[in-house]
């Protein structure tokens, strides 16, 4: 007999109803009297038994005691000057984005002052609740963001033997005015002090990378998460010298008691120049705002709040990233876009091959999206054509035998160019009804970091995550991994039945503590090769909002951890999450590595597309590396380009090479790629001049006689999810397949649409160029059954986009 | 109360059941001390009057995490899963000459728990925690907690009655394997 409620009646956790019910129950059976009457021996010998009387030492005890009472008093200190530190907010974080610029420059010296003023600048703050930070906002940020191409001037002429700021509070800005000529009476001491002290504490930071108590001294309270940027600051530095760690830390700066040693200065440079190196995109043309968004992530990445999680470093982005040539153009951001350099016409001629791996990703199309209904235009990073074409459900041909997925090839006119072809490949992954799924074992790595503490990233991803439970089976299993400072297991692997402990589990999910991805995502492959099902979708779906921290990991690291796993049978999708902090290009990639899917969550309706919808697409793979070679015959052929796909361009090699890795079908998934193809007698856009020591047109021999019906060949290689052996397919297009537009499939003029208006977002089409008006003629014409209205939605975001960019204000001069 | 009274009588009330449980994590003194006196710092950083009323989980929780913090740190965890099978903590002499055997049996047989339900003895036993309380330091649901702490009882209750009612008891020669419920 073993009657559950035993212990919790023993324990007095029963409620009445149930209490009265064992107590019928209990009065009837003696057996059950029995092991009643055994338990409660049990439980009261449990306490004695299990007693252990180890306390703190009395020295650490004392030590504890003492911190404490440092980190109370200066708690109560900070909220008294956060009245200041909310009016200095703009002006302080302008302030990292010009300091940013400095510590980037090698100018050793001026960084060791730099130490100096910012030391002074800490006391002042300290003592007098920040003078510099309650100057008014407006003007202060102005100076700022004006003096940072100055102050580096300053730096780098300034002889290394002059004198240095004096440590005294107010000496400190006068001397500074002595030195510099500012050029402006707007640019006071007192700015570039407290510029320094916020660039300083970046510094210090950098070098507690490691040192978990240090960083946790940095950390501020729920309150403070409310304040902006300049709260970091305050915070940082009156937070610093306060606990017994902290103290101790400033104890190891020795440029703030000698600063004439220059290697120690250089080497905390170093290692804030890698913050800020780090730091997504520091954009070319605006590096200000690179130094600035690195403010919002050591304010999401520090204010955490609770102190629910440990924290165990300032957050290093991992992702060093190519320079972004187009930046949002809103003022504080972290999101990170690489550039998408548009794939340029080719001569069949020269490069008659033309590879790629497929993309089913959806996340540019939700991102843009998310862009235009916020009233601005996405950064041309952000737009990936062939996410924006692959979003929309296309009603391609089921495969029928083995194949798991269908081939289509049509052709017609470009609709931007009359004398231009358009043709397109489309792919169709079998459809599998949510019932025939194979089991899966999903584990949910989920991002719980204080950024996460938005409308639209956890109680969404909450929401979506609880439409996702209500459609798994029993066969299913869910785990849900936490990260945040330390990762943990919110939810050991759980059977889809238990859908009210997984529901729990899910409601149960707060944001708190800074982000450490990578403990995270080994727990969470750990916890899915645990529960490993042989024949079943085994994958890991991180949840994020793109603060991704992995301590001492680095990013190949990261990426061979995932490649490894994705080896092993455990995939990986990515699902992105909110405004503001989204590292677009660095999700899509860890997906990519780790043969899964990238999806951007804007609304809960876009997660119940990607969740629910596309359930078996998202999360059931029914092919994986599948590439795309398509051979065009320089007979009909002058020219091509690939629209879209910019970032999924293989070497023609790569091709039959099995080891290389491309993109994976899901079932029910389409996939178009759209070819612009430029007919022999037409000339190229830009093309080159004609080559002087070889004659280009060597394609017809006596062997190969020259073909004048055949447009292109596609190739395809896939692998079954479990097969490391590609299989081949080959289609070939005949030239005179071609129709005019207007009797082109729906689908394939929808798709056009799509093309278009992202070509046109991304101002990279200078003659492939079509208004906003007949894009929308265009897709309205080609809305069909539109099961979902997604295309309906469409005509909505061109609209928008339309309204924010009128045609004749556009920009028509970038490539 | 002033934040620095709520604090002096949470490290009164809490010191020695922490350092109790994060023992039971890392199965060392140490360390275990290592984490409670971290979970103490972090809490004067915390706004304590806020923090009050769930003052008990939070103090688990965040001490838990610091306990396996140092468990992490000092197994390194290839593949960063947790340890179930923790050294057992073994009573220290003094404590073995403090209790009786009968407790020494019982304290035996919750070492060999699995690590989930000797940490919900402990919180429930030592630390007086209510199951919601747990609940939100284990971060478990409150039924969950029920079911776990009842297999972890009747297991223990099994085969403590199997050790009273013989002269030998069932573990002898058999340290090291956990129990199987």
């Amino acid at each position: 007999m073993n009657d559950p409620r035993v212990t919790d009646y023993a324990l007095g956790e029963l409620d009445p109803a149930a209490r009265e019910a064992f107590e019928r129950d209990l009065a009837t059976s003696t057996a059950l009297q029995q092991e009643l009457q055994e338990t409660i021996a049990l439980l009261e010998a449990l306490p004695t038994a299990i007693t252990m009387n180890e306390t703190l030492t009395d020295s650490a005890r004392k030590t504890l005691r003492e911190s404490a009472s440092d980190n109370l008093r200066s708690r109560r200190q900070n909220r008294a000057a956060r009245r200041y530190v909310i009016s200095g907010a703009v002006a302080a974080s302008l302030a990292i984005g010009a300091t940013a610029l400095f510590i980037t420059r090698p100018a050793k010296e001026f960084v060791s002052e730099e130490r100096h003023t910012a030391l002074t600048a800490n006391s002042q703050l300290k003592k007098e609740s920040s003078p510099a930070t309650s100057a008014p906002a407006e003007p202060a940020s102005l100076a700022i963001s004006k003096s940072a191409p100055s102050s580096v001037q300053i730096a780098s002429a300034r002889p290394a033997d002059q004198p240095v700021f004096s440590r005294e509070t107010t000496a400190a800005a006068p001397k500074f005015d002595g030195h510099v000529d500012y050029g402006s009476p707007i640019y006071t001491g007192k700015d570039l002090a407290d510029a320094s002290s916020v660039a300083t504490t970046s510094t210090q930071l950098a070098e507690a990378v490691t040192r978990r108590d240090i960083a946790g001294g940095a950390k501020t309270s729920s309150e403070d998460r409310t304040t902006s940027g300049a709260a970091i600051p305050v915070d940082e530095i009156a937070a610093a010298p306060a606990g017994a760690a902290d103290s101790e830390e400033i104890a190891k700066l020795p440029s703030a008691s000698s600063p004439e040693s220059p290697a120690p200065a250089s080497a905390a440079l170093s290692a804030a120049s890698r913050l800020v190196a780090g730091n997504a995109g520091v954009p070319v043309a605006g590096q200000a705002s690179g130094g600035m968004s690195k403010v919002a992530s050591l304010r999401s990445s520090n204010l955490a709040p609770n102190d629910d999680f440990t924290m165990t470093g300032v957050r290093e982005s991992i992702f060093t990233r190519r320079p972004t040539s187009r930046i949002g153009d809103s003022s504080v951001n972290t999101e990170a876009y690489d550039s998408i350099k548009a794939n340029a016409f080719l001569d069949a001629q020269g490069n008659p091959l033309s590879t790629f791996s497929i993309d089913v990703d959806t996340a540019s199309y939700a991102n843009v999206r998310r862009f235009l209904n916020d009233g601005q235009l996405p950064p041309a990073g952000a737009v990936r054509l062939e996410e924006l074409i692959n979003y929309f459900p296309y009603r391609y041909p089921q495969p029928d035998g083995d194949v798991p997925f269908s081939v289509t090839t049509d052709v017609t006119r470009a609709p931007w160019n009359e004398e231009h072809l358009l043709a397109r490949i489309a792919l169709k992954g079998r459809e599998v009804a949510t019932d025939n799924l194979p089991a899966s074992n999903l584990v949910f790595l989920i991002d719980v970091s204080g950024s996460m503490d938005e409308p639209d990233k956890l109680p969404l991803l909450k929401r979506s995550l609880s439409a996702l439970v209500e459609k798994l089976s029993a066969r299913d299993h869910v785990a849900i991994v936490v990260y945040a400072g330390a990762s943990g297991l919110a939810l050991p692997s759980t059977s889809g039945e238990d859908k009210a402990r997984i529901l729990e589990a899910i409601d149960r999910l707060e944001p708190g503590g800074s982000t450490n991805g990578a403990s995270g995502i080994r727990l969470a492959y750990g916890t899915a090769r645990e529960h490993f099902l042989k024949e079943g979708n085994n994958r890991v779906i991180l949840c994020t909002d793109g603060d991704f921290n992995v301590g001492v990991t680095n990013r190949s690291d990261l990426v061979d951890l995932i490649e490894g796993e994705r080896k092993s049978g455990v995939f990986l999708s990515v699902l992105g999450f909110g405004t503001g902090n989204v590292k677009d290009s660095q999700m899509e990639q860890l997906a990519d590595k780790g043969n899964g899917n990238y999806a951007y969550i804007d609304s809960p309706a876009e997660g119940r597309k990607v969740l629910v919808e596309q359930m078996g697409a998202t999360l059931f793979t029914i092919a994986k590396d599948v590439k795309i070679q398509v051979e065009f015959n320089p007979a009909t052929v002058a020219g091509y380009r690939l629209i879209g796909y910019e970032n999924r361009l293989l070497a023609k090699e790569d091709f039959n090479d099995d080891k290389k890795d491309a993109g994976e079908i899901g079932a029910g998934h389409t996939v178009t790629a759209l070819y612009e193809i430029v007919p022999v007698g037409q000339s190229l856009p830009h093309s080159v001049d004609p080559l002087k020591y070889q004659t280009a047109d060597k394609p017809a021999t006596a062997d190969t006689p020259r073909n004048e019906s055949d447009l292109f060949t596609v190739k395809l290689r896939y692998k079954a999810p479990d097969s490391d052996k590609s299989k081949l397919l080959e289609q070939v297009v005949k030239a005179d397949s071609t129709v005019k537009f207007d009797q082109a499939p729906e689908d394939l003029r929808f798709a056009s649409a799509v093309a278009a208006f992202g070509m046109k977002l991304r101002a990279d089409a200078t003659d492939s160029d079509l208004d906003w008006n007949t894009i929308q003629k265009i897709a309205r014409e080609s809305l069909g059954e539109d099961p979902g209205t997604y295309r309906a939605e469409f005509l909505t975001l061109v609209q928008k986009a339309r309204q924010i960019a009128p045609e004749e204000t556009r920009s028509k001069d970038t490539e | 109360m002033s934040p620095e009274t709520l604090f002096d009588r949470a490290l009164e009330r809490y010191e020695r059941p922490l350092v109790s449980y994060a023992r039971t994590i890392t199965g060392e003194l140490e360390s275990a001390r290592d984490a409670v006196q971290e979970t103490f710092l972090r809490l004067s950083k915390q706004d304590l009057a806020a923090l009050e009323p769930r003052l008990a989980p939070w103090l688990f929780f965040v001490c838990r995490n610091c306990a396996l913090d140092h468990v992490r740190k000092v197994v390194r965890f290839v593949d960063g899963a947790v340890d179930h099978e923790t050294p057992d903590p073994g009573p220290s002499p003094a404590d073995e000459a403090s209790s009786s055997e009968d407790a020494t049996q019982l304290r035996t047989l919750v070492a060999r728990l699995p690590l989930q339900q000797q940490e919900l003895v402990r919180l429930k036993f030592d630390a007086g925690l209510s199951y919601k309380e747990i609940a939100e330091a284990m971060r478990m649901s409150v039924s969950n907690v029920g079911v776990q702490l009842h297999t972890a009882i009747q297991t223990l209750r099994q085969h403590w009655r199997h050790a009273e009612s013989t002269s030998t008891p069932p573990w002898t020669g058999m340290r090291g394997n956990p129990i199987q419920p």
